[in-house]
């Protein structure tokens, strides 16, 4: 039985499992925070200055929980994500509003500090989702600012105000940070925050929708809720601060309430993401799963990972231990992007050994173990199509050697032929000249002239041979005169009237007119041995990537590559170049060889 | 008649000059390439010159049109140890006056041609 194994490759990935987290370090940061939220209600209740109390209440559970319990969750599954740790600090950060409306003194003064650093935090969580990092400086910046805002530049609103100013009565909390109730600096330096904070919530939001603009269709699927209602915050507490610059204090607490109910929203969003993508991917794991069944067709299993992912840009690469490289489907070689090179690497195994890689869009390692999952249901079927790619490869690699053999064996048999014809066809061909020098200084004894006559016909007759076993390891004229020259020499060397149609005007390269040559020459070779024929005709044409060949006789017919040696041997010769042959020769009607040669 | 032997094969040559000049041509000059042959032709103005059809540089159909186009042409014989029957096209088509397989060179098989 195979034990699928898949795994995630890429240092970035491997951090995930290095990071150690204490569970009881979540526990404990899961009860102080219910503890806190569950602390304010009764101080909530009680706050008789504080119109809306009930909302108050609702507002502090459900926020604070939802942004406790679903920070917790996330932190857990991925450790390495900050996004957790974002929530959990922004439920600690809204317990800080809530102790800003209660009465106690202590609490109400620490609250007042406290109280916006909630938004600083919502934006840090906004901008670094739903990875977890902050991708670009001006990100960075926003966040910056956004803490800086919140903290030290809100401090002297805390200093200067006496909450007795807000008629709230004998009720009133005492501020115990006061150092003097002086509105009029007071409202300078709010005026001046309300405006720095109007800029850098416009520039979040601005953030947001480029952000959701550039994402891939996985990554917006993630990120469409938490943005809209994040963008929702940004915007309510934009337009609380304006209404605080024209002074219309009586409809900024109804923003207030608008933005903080969307806010509220948000690790809700978060959760139903999670669950919903889960849900889809969950359900397009089992139709993969029943679809591999059904034995995809070649190439194929792209297709159903990318529907069952959710992520049409999935691309597969197989590993070939031999050459040590990924191929794709078709058995080329493709490159696996290093990690952080935009694209996520997934590499499944099988039986421990590597086997393929899934290239997929980084937006899917929210989940990680859904790809792993993936990759362990359609490991067999993957290990199939990395069988095909690897003979793909193969046959690739065996045509290119092939070639690379009929190349060397055609310079090789040029340059014996120019050996023989330098070297032993010159030396004859002087002993020929000297010899007949020879003859005519013993003209006057007959019988030194017989032996010379018979040397000499002995010598013509080794110079035959010569010259024909030159030519038949390789034709030169085809070299120096290109093919139809050479093709002419072959027709007016045949026993029978042989027309040459047409050849192509320009030089074809020497692989193909080699080739072309060759049959010719064998088929006008079998044409004499065999065909009894009257006439032959002989047409190379150039078409569509292809040089066509075709010998025709009139002669008996009835030719079979099945029995000729010499057919079969143009089959092999046609072959090696990537060609085809086809001979057609029923009895009495003639014979005709066409060959098919590739040529760019 | 005077004779340039244009061809590669030094050996060819020499052994193609002695035979000629005993059977009593006068060879004027040798050459090794398409390019010095031309030049040879030019200056010593052969009435025959003898080409080899393999030359290193322009081959000897090409050195053929080339001498052609003098403005005293010479008689040109081609020659060579490859098949003759294989060239014969080219050999009617550039101007030769006819086409000697290297091995029967003869004044008896150059005077036949030229006649």
């Amino acid at each position: 039985m195979t034990k699928p194994r898949a795994g995630v490759s890429g240092a970035r990935d491997r951090g995930a499992d290095d990071v150690r987290l204490d569970p009881r370090l979540l526990w404990a940061l899961a009860a102080a925070s219910t503890a806190i939220g569950l602390g304010l209600v009764p101080l909530l209740a009680t706050a008789d200055y504080l119109p809306d109390r009930a909302l108050w209440i609702v507002l502090d559970v459900v926020i604070g929980a939802g942004f406790t319990a679903v920070g917790v969750f996330a932190w857990y599954r991925r450790p390495d994500n900050r996004v957790g740790a974002l929530m959990v600090m922004t439920a600690f950060a809204w317990y800080g509003v809530v102790a800003s409306v209660t009465e106690p003194s202590l609490l109400w003064t620490l609250g007042q500090v406290l109280s916006n650093l909630f938004v600083a935090t919502a934006i840090h969580l906004l901008l670094a989702f739903p990875s977890g990092r902050l991708e670009t400086a001006v990100d960075r910046v926003l966040v910056a600012v956004g803490y800086l805002a919140t903290t030290v530049l809100w401090l002297p609103f805390v200093l200067f105000t006496d909450p007795a100013e807000f008629e709230c009565g004998a009720d009133c909390p005492e501020n115990l940070l006061l150092i003097d109730a002086n509105s009029g600096f007071r409202d300078a330096w709010l005026d001046g925050l309300g405006v720095l904070g109007i800029v850098v919530l416009l520039s979040v939001t601005a953030r947001l929708v480029q952000r959701w603009r550039g994402a891939s269709a996985p990554l917006r699927r993630a990120v469409t809720p938490v943005f809209l209602a994040g963008g929702a915050l940004m915007l309510a507490i934009a337009a609380l601060l304006a209404a605080g610059l024209l002074e219309r204090e009586s409809v900024s607490m109804n923003f207030f309430y608008a933005g903080a109910i969307a806010f509220g929203l948000v690790p809700y969003f978060f959760l139903a993401g999670l669950v919903r993508g889960r849900w889809i991917r969950g359900r397009g794991l089992g139709t993969l799963i029943s679809r591999l069944g059904q034995a995809p067709r070649a190439g194929g299993l792209r297709e159903e990972l990318a529907r069952a992912l959710g992520d049409p840009s999935v691309e597969l690469a197989y590993w070939l231990p031999d050459p040590g490289q990924y191929v794709n489907a078709e058995g080329r070689p493709v490159e696996v992007p290093p990690p952080g090179a935009g694209r996520a690497v997934t590499e499944v195994e099988r039986d421990g050994r590597h086997i393929a890689a899934i290239l997929h869009d980084p937006a899917l390692l929210e989940d990680p173990e859904q790809v792993r999952a993936a990759g362990a249901a359609a490991a067999l079927a993957l290990e199939n199509e990395r069988l095909d790619a690897e003979l793909r490869a193969k046959v690739d690699q065996l045509s290119a050697s092939r070639a690379r053999i009929v190349e060397s064996g055609y310079v090789a048999r040029r340059r014996l032929e120019r050996d023989l014809h330098d070297g032993a066809q010159q030396r004859l061909v002087s002993l020929a000249l000297s010899l007949r020098i020879l003859r005519s200084k013993v003209e006057d004894d007959p019988d030194a002239v017989r032996e010379l006559d018979s040397a000499r016909s002995e010598l013509d007759q080794a110079l035959d041979e010569l010259r024909e076993l030159a030519r038949g390891i390789h034709p030169s004229v085809l070299t120096d005169r290109g093919l139809d020259a050479a093709l002419d020499g072959l027709a007016r060397r045949a026993p029978l009237p042989v027309e040459v149609e047409q050849t192509p005007p320009e030089r074809l390269p020497d692989r193909v007119e080699s080739a072309a040559y060759f049959v010719v020459s064998e088929a006008l070779t079998n044409v004499a041995k065999y065909a009894r024929a009257t006439h032959a005709s002989v047409n190379v044409e150039r078409g569509d990537g292809l040089v066509l060949v075709e010998v025709t006789d009139d002669g008996v017919g009835g030719a079979d590559p099945a029995t000729g040696s010499g057919l079969r041997g143009l089959l092999d010769r046609v072959s090696a170049v990537g060609g085809r042959l086809e001979v057609r020769s029923l009895p009495g009607q003639g014979t005709t060889i066409r060959a098919a040669i590739p040529c760019d | 008649m005077s004779v340039l032997i244009v061809d590669d094969h030094a050996g060819f040559r020499a052994h193609a000059r002695r035979l000629l000049e005993f059977e009593g041509y006068r060879v004027v000059g040798e050459a090794a390439d398409s390019a010095s042959g031309l030049e040879a032709a030019r200056e010593l103005k052969p009435e025959l010159v003898l080409v080899d059809v393999h030359l290193p540089d322009a081959d000897g159909f090409q050195l053929t049109s080339w001498l052609g186009a003098l403005s005293d042409p010479p008689a040109v014989v081609l020659t060579s140890s490859r098949d003759g029957a294989e060239l014969a096209a080219c050999v009617s088509e550039c101007g030769a006056r006819g086409f000697v397989p290297k091995a029967e060179l003869s004044r008896e098989a150059i005077d036949g041609l030229l006649r």
